[in-house]
């Protein structure tokens, strides 16, 4: 049996029970799923961050922002959303600025993801 | 009701999935904007999507784009689902052909209810079609016997005409006019009259080739064209058509009746110069012989046969 506790940290049960249309058995794949996809995600965003590539930046950051907003992962996904419009913007000084808050947030999320579904 | 769900993120395309299939619908699931427009662009594909907007390949606009240029008239309902949420994005992808917009993370009450106005539009158009359809029929068609109307028989003779001339090939007019009709209907009633025209269009139909037209020309006149056939077979194929109308007794609600029929034709070569007029004219003339004739025969305009200006053929 899986335990919430530590994603509810992170994510906002509530409104994603209301998304999953009270399918715990989804909601659990759903965490299987972002634990195995967001290290790629992730990585994808710091490739474009460090090859000062701001369009690659932008759509990296979108996508994380939807995946989060999905697990209604709120806080999380408003970060990605910053550091999606400082990209747009050209402003390369503000997402250097906002990732090291994201990767901080981010690491936590993943870790209550890999406690919620370990690796085998 | 099929659906296309096109995502790159596996998390909202499980969501997507799982949500849509608990609503009952048939889900196809991909991943890519170029996948998404194969799918929806084939005639039988989807006629329901919802689009990513941000996806490899090709993005939502593009895929709804290509799907307006390539399905041609049928409408498929496309929803984009996107996290850009600007009354400009919104804008956009409207333009680019999307019906509706909705904003990422979707709420599953207000997507199946998107999903449902996409339908009810389907299903409107639907109706539409189906009423077009059948005005289309109607407007063509003979409402007692089902078969073509004197005027959709007299355009495609003269289409027919129009083709033979251009490949130089030969269509035959054949006219053929039941005997003594009025006499089934004095004795035994319209209704029964009704009875044996209809069962005539079903044995005429039964007569002739896939490819040939058989209409309802008049009140117990028919006019049937026969595509690629010339005058050294009119005469046999008019015999076929006139035998089949005569051979046995058509079974009626009075009791079965002897039904004859006189029929008159006109094969039409190439290098003719005749109109639509004149060809219904001449075979109309062939039919007015045969009636001369004795009725229950077949005369072939044009043809000289033994001590007459056409070929005659009978029982």
């Amino acid at each position: 049996m899986h335990s919430f506790a530590q994603l509810e940290a992170y994510v906002d049960l509530p409104e994603l029970l209301n998304r999953v249309e009270g399918d715990r058995e989804l909601l659990a794949e759903l965490f299987r799923l972002s634990r195995d996809d967001l290290p790629e995600n992730r990585e994808a965003l710091h490739e474009a961050i460090d090859g000062v590539d701001l369009g690659k930046v932008a759509i990296a950051a979108h996508k994380l922002k939807g995946m989060l907003a999905n697990l209604s992962a709120t806080r999380l996904a408003s970060l990605a959303a910053q550091i999606e419009r400082a990209a747009r913007a050209g402003d390369n000084e503000m997402v250097k600025n906002k990732l090291p808050g994201f990767d901080a947030e981010i690491d936590g999320f993943a870790a209550a993801l890999s406690a919620f579904w370990p690796e085998n | 009701m099929r659906v296309l769900i096109a995502d790159d993120d596996s998390i909202s395309l499980r969501l997507l999935e799982k949500t849509l299939e608990r609503a009952g619908y048939e889900v196809t699931a991909v991943k890519n904007g170029r996948a998404a427009a194969v799918e929806m662009c084939h005639p039988e594909g989807p006629r329901l999507a919802l689009l990513d907007w941000v996806m490899p390949e090709l993005d939502g606009p593009d895929v709804c784009r290509e799907i307006r240029k390539q399905r041609g008239q049928r409408h498929v309902h496309l929803v984009l689902l996107s996290s850009k949420n600007s009354k400009k994005d919104i804008v956009q992808g409207l333009e680019a052909g999307a019906d509706d917009y909705l904003i990422k993370p979707f709420d599953p009450e207000e997507l199946k209810a998107r999903l449902h106005t996409g339908l009810r539009i389907l299903q409107l158009e639907d109706s539409l079609l189906e009423a077009r359809e059948e005005m289309r029929y109607k407007a063509t068609h003979d409402s007692l016997t089902s078969l073509l109307n004197r005027g959709t028989i007299i355009e495609l003779l003269a289409r027919e005409l129009a083709r033979t001339r251009r490949e130089n090939r030969c269509t035959t007019a054949v006219m053929g006019d039941l005997d003594h009709f009025k006499l089934i209907n004095d004795t035994h009633g319209h209704p029964v009259g009704d009875e044996v025209l209809r069962e005539v269009g079903r044995r005429l139909l039964g007569a002739v080739r896939s490819y040939d037209f058989v209409g309802r020309y008049g009140g117990e006149e028919f006019l049937l064209v026969l595509n690629n056939c010339d005058v050294t077979k009119a005469l046999e194929r008019s015999e076929e058509i006139r035998c089949v109308v005569s051979r046995t007794s058509i079974r009626t609600s009075k009791g079965p009746l002897r039904i004859t029929l006189s029929v008159g034709a006109y094969a039409s070569p190439g290098d003719d110069d005749k109109t639509v007029e004149d060809v219904l004219c001449i075979a109309d003339g062939a039919l007015y012989e045969a009636k001369a004739a004795g009725r229950n025969c077949s005369r072939l305009a044009g043809r000289k046969a033994a001590g007459s200006a056409g070929a005659t053929v009978g029982d």
